[in-house]
């Protein structure tokens, strides 16, 4: 009988129906997407540091290595169980040629090296997991060139520096545990160790990566600790092992994280059109449920019919979405196969995301039950006298139309409505809010982070160029051979260089630790604040947010660092937000006095009004060879080039999500709305009201809940909204950012969209009211 | 005396294939200030007739000619326009909308026409329902009202459009005595300042109100009765009474 009741409900209510079973599949279907996602995630990161053998602790050092005293000092530290150093050969971007591109690499911000297959450990893979080995004249190319160039196996790579020329036939495209992310500036292609002589004797620039695997994980710090303590190379940043799986899970994770985000989203709004649809059906057959208590039936069984049907459809739903997500996840799992590699299907695969699609269907199920009580209020006497169980409390006092002046009747009415039953359109006033917040936090972030202005959040000042010299035996010269340049150069309006060395800092145990330091006038460019100001003399320090915070460090403290072997009591004089470098720097007044520790110089420059600056850095480019030259736009999109693209992808991903879902619950609102006042509006058109005229009216209530949402939404977004983004941000260093907001964008194409596409909806939706006549209401 | 409503070869079926006739061929010609009353049983066809003469469904076939318009001729709008302006309706079961006072409720369809000031509207609306007793309820809901007191306030509706003919579907047919005869007394009074009435009833005290009782049976109409205006000065109720439950067995009823 259940089953027949079932089937009739169906067909009376085929769109509810419909509307509601889509809420609930997309959710378990986001749900248990993002699931696996995430399980497929953590296994990959797993399998590919398994196979590679990634590297606990990797001290990056630009210059002479004394491997014999690497080997000394190894077999004394009974912490470590094996060392190696990869030699790697730096080539600027400005000597390769990728692909069938003629333009050589030399605006990229990545620092290109060509390595060999490495011994012991560190393994270089292919997108299969297996370990390369490369033959003669081939490459293996970086996966992040494979998507930024889209290569293709078979393709060309170029490298020529006027008197060597050689091309190798790219290979295989490599997957590498330390530097997989598109978020790591370095890059390292593989070539055959043939090959990688031929290199080493035409390119001067070398750089060494000394890797060490320990015998205990745990003992990393002490053991981080006992190297920068010894008086091994260290001309360059060090790296660890979380910090590797860190910056490939935070690459890789957002997408699952905004996933599942969605889906406790869909999983709100769709308990709520429940909420909607169930009390709409009790009102409905409130007289047949009172004549079912009448004739004796147990109030719980009534329950059990009502409840059945949710059941079944938020089974079914729940089924729906897990198979899809089975099927449809590997697309979405494409780029983390891609980056992090492949991973052996397991039982756990399957079982967290049906577990979790189970959360969905047991919450729904929770709520639907919920709700149900209302069936206790419900007396039979009442049921069958009254016939309507009036959920929707109608206030009536307030708002009379007689003194309303000027105010047009359908106008009053919709308001009037909506006043009256707050509650009811209380579902479609959140639907709305949600639906702004998911459009405007995307679009005002990419607006933000598309900003020149981003630059300030990158520990750098506003300037229109930016000049980096990495690390070589050579760099001092070539340092003062560039600012002697500028200096020279009357197009240049004003210039600031800049030296980041490394410096050691006394911890609150301590323990000396590593710091990056730039030293450098930094009023030419001046930087913004979070709290304090610039260093303004040889005792002040600023932290970047990230150090401050892990140092425990607030503007007005003092921090002991090391200065020319002596110790120097430092104060706090500012912080500031810096998302470059790991989020970790600090900027004072210190002189240079050991080349040794500066790990690279930086020239910032601004030109003349009438200089063209896109023909100022095509000289300095050929003027200099092994620098970057960048415009700071151009250092921008090519930092953030990556996760702008994503976010572009994403933001317009979050947009079709909000009209969706607005179309989708205004049409199934619309369209109980209609049922519901059927008799009124069969009595409006009694009177002379037209189908447009109630047409105006629903559309009124739609837009006005829409527009104060709208209003509403946008508040949060630039208020709570800003604030999520900051705690998102703050683990990359920036806790105070500040949305761009370009108003057309955010204030009037965001909502124009969402208010044509609701409006539409509206008016489809209100097709029915053609039916709607009082002669169908009569009693005989 | 010009003729306000002209119905011709009426036809209404209902069903998929229209196999349901309701209303066979039915002729009706009313006139200005005239007070109808349909009779006949249940399933005659007789709401189904005055549903389909005021333009609130659409009939199968034939003609309608409503002061001088066709209405079969206009478009949804067009009729939407027709209703406000030119007729008024009262029905049994109480049709207010539920979320407006009494006073709102009244005065909504001329809000709508525009046809004079909002002020005005006001005005008339509380001297309408001072003449039918009610301006005391003005600010009250709906849900304050007794059953016979709402029905006052849906022929003030009905009638603040000053409209050209009141169409009624059994008007009293959801009052106690009492209020049934307080509600005709007061349709009468109306008619006999011009406003043409023409209702549909059960009720023999009710039709011994009207001018002319038509009698319908299986949609169509076999005959009519004139009775000449109702006075309550006249105090000839009972003889109109009699008159009329005479001629309606031997009709059949």
């Amino acid at each position: 009988m259940l089953l027949k009741m079932l089937r009739k409900d169906f067909h009376r209510k085929k769109s509810i129906t419909i509307t509601l079973f889509i809420f609930v599949m997309l959710s378990a279907f986001l749900v248990s997407s993002g699931s696996i996602m995430f399980i497929k995630l953590f296994d990959s990161i797993d399998n590919l540091f398994t196979t590679s053998n990634t590297p606990h602790f990797v001290q990056m050092h630009a210059g002479e290595v004394d491997q014999t005293e690497i080997d000394r000092w190894t077999s004394s530290n009974s912490l470590v169980k094996d060392q190696q150093t990869v030699e790697m050969v730096g080539i600027d971007g400005a000597n390769i040629f990728l692909g069938n591109s003629h333009e050589p690499e030399k605006n990229s911000v990545m620092d290109i090296s060509f390595v060999k297959q490495n011994k012991s450990f560190d393994y270089l893979l292919d997108l299969e997991n297996q370990v390369i080995q490369v033959s003669k004249g081939e490459v293996g190319v970086p996966i992040y060139y494979m998507q930024e160039e889209n290569l293709k196996l078979g393709d060309k790579v170029r490298i020529s520096n006027g008197s060597f020329d050689k091309e190798f036939t790219v290979a295989y495209f490599v997957q590498d545990a330390q530097m997989n992310p598109s978020v790591v500036s370095s890059k390292r292609f593989l070539v055959n160790d043939a090959d990688f002589e031929t290199l080493k004797n035409n390119f001067d620039e070398k750089e060494y990566l000394i890797e060490f695997l320990l015998k205990d994980l745990s003992k990393l710090s002490e053991f981080s600790q006992a190297y920068q303590s010894s008086n091994l190379p260290h001309k360059g940043p060090s790296v660890d092992y979380g910090t590797f799986k860190i910056l490939n899970a935070l690459t890789e994770g957002i997408v699952p994280a905004v996933i599942l985000l969605v889906s406790i989203l869909l999983m709100i709004i769709a308990i709520l059109c429940l909420r909607l649809t169930i009390l709409a059906t009790i009102e409905e057959e409130y007289r047949e449920i009172g004549v079912m208590k009448a004739i004796g039936i147990d109030e719980h069984y009534i329950k059990k019919i009502y409840l059945f049907k949710y059941i079944v459809l938020a089974a079914l739903a729940s089924i729906a979405g897990y198979l899809g997500s089975l099927f449809i996840s590997p697309l979405f799992i494409e780029n983390i196969m891609l980056y992090i590699g492949t991973t052996s299907d397991n039982i756990l695969h399957q079982i967290i995301p049906f577990i979790s699609v189970s959360i969905i269907f047991f919450i729904v199920v929770f709520f639907c039950r919920l709700t149900l009580r209302r069936f206790n209020k419900i007396t039979t006497v009442e049921a069958l006298r009254a016939g309507s169980i009036g959920e929707t409390k109608i206030s009536k006092g307030f708002l009379p139309m007689h003194k309303s002046k000027y105010l047009d009747v359908n106008i009053f009415l919709g308001l009037k409505d909506i006043l009256g039953r707050l509650k009811m359109f209380g579902l479609l006033f959140f639907v709305f809010i949600v639906c702004s917040i998911i459009i405007i936090v995307p679009v005002n972030f990419l607006n933000t982070i598309q900003s020149p202005s981003f630059i300030k959040y990158m520990g750098v000042g506003q300037s229109d160029i930016r000049i980096d010299l990495q690390q070589s035996d050579d760099i001092v010269q070539r340092f003062n051979d560039v600012l002697t340049y500028i200096e020279n150069d009357k197009d240049v309006e004003k210039f600031s260089p800049m030296i980041t060395s490394r410096f050691n800092v006394i911890d609150s145990d301590g323990v000396l630790e590593n710091i990056s330091i730039e030293t450098g006038d930094f009023s030419i460019f001046p930087l913004e604040y979070l709290e304090g100001a610039a260093p303004s003399s040889g005792n002040e320090i600023v932290l970047s947010y990230l150090n401050a915070k892990e140092m425990g460090k607030s503007v007005g403290d003092t921090l002991s660092l090391i200065v020319d072997d002596n110790k120097k009591e430092m104060v706090v004089s500012g912080i500031y937000q810096d998302i470059t470098n790991g989020g970790r720097t600090a900027k004072a007044l210190l002189p240079v006095v050991n080349n040794k520790t500066v790990l690279w110089y930086v020239v910032n420059l601004d030109v003349k009004r009438h200089v063209n600056i896109g023909d100022k850095i095509h000289d300095y480019t050929e003027a200099f060879h092994s620098t970057k030259v960048t415009h700071l736009e151009g250092y921008l999109a090519q930092t953030l080039g990556g996760t702008i693209e994503q976010l572009k992808l994403m933001t317009i991903v979050a947009i079709v999500i909000a009209i969706c879902v607005s179309i989708l619950i205004t049409s199934l609102f619309v369209q109980m709305l209609v049922a519901k006042d059927y008799s009124q509006i069969a009595i409006m058109k009694s009177i002379g009201f037209s189908l447009k005229d109630i047409q105006v009216q629903n559309v009124v209530k739609v837009l006005l809940v829409m527009v104060i949402g709208i209003i509403v939404g946008t508040i949060i977004s630039n208020t709570i909204g800003q604030s999520l983004v900051n705690v998102l941000l703050s683990f990359l260093g920036a806790s105070k950012i500040e949305f761009v907001i370009n108003p057309v964008q955010a204030y009037v194409l965001c909502p124009l969209i969402l208010i044509l596409s609701v409006t539409v909806t509206t008016l489809l939706s209100t097709k029915s009211l053609k039916q709607a006549k009082l002669a169908d209401l009569r009693v005989e | 005396m010009k003729t306000i409503l002209e119905a011709k070869r009426l036809n209404k079926a209902f069903g998929s294939n229209q196999t349901n006739q309701i209303l066979k061929d039915v002729n009706v010609e009313i006139v200005e200030g005239e007070f109808v009353s349909v009779m006949g049983p249940s399933g005659s066809g007789k709401s189904t007739l005055l549903y389909n003469i005021s333009g609130m469904d659409r009939m199968t076939s034939g003609s309608v000619i409503l002061d001088e318009q066709e209405i079969s001729s206009l478009s949804e709008k067009e009729l939407a326009r027709f209703r406000l302006h030119k007729m008024g309706f009262i029905f049994q079961q109480i049709h207010l909308l539920k979320n407006l006072s009494i006073f709102d409720n009244i005065i909504l369809s001329a809000y709508m026409a525009k046809k004079n000031s909002r002020k005005e509207i006001n005005n008339r609306a509380m001297k309408l329902m001072e003449k039918t007793g009610i301006a005391e309820l003005a600010d009250n809901d709906i849900t304050q009202a007794s059953g016979g007191q709402l029905q006052r306030v849906a022929i003030c509706r009905a009638l603040i459009n000053n409209p050209d003919i009141i169409f009624g579907d059994e008007p009293t047919g959801a009052l106690n005595s009492k209020s049934a005869v307080e509600i005709m007394e007061l349709l009468a009074e109306i008619n006999q300042t011009g406003t043409t009435i023409l209702l549909v009833t059960h009720d023999v005290k009710v039709a011994a109100k009207t001018e002319r009782v038509i009698y319908m049976l299986d949609g169509k109409i076999i005959g009519e009765q004139h009775l000449g205006k109702y006075k309550v000065k006249n105090n000839d109720f009972k003889e109109r009474e009699e008159k009329l439950s005479k001629w309606l067995m031997s009709m059949g009823f």
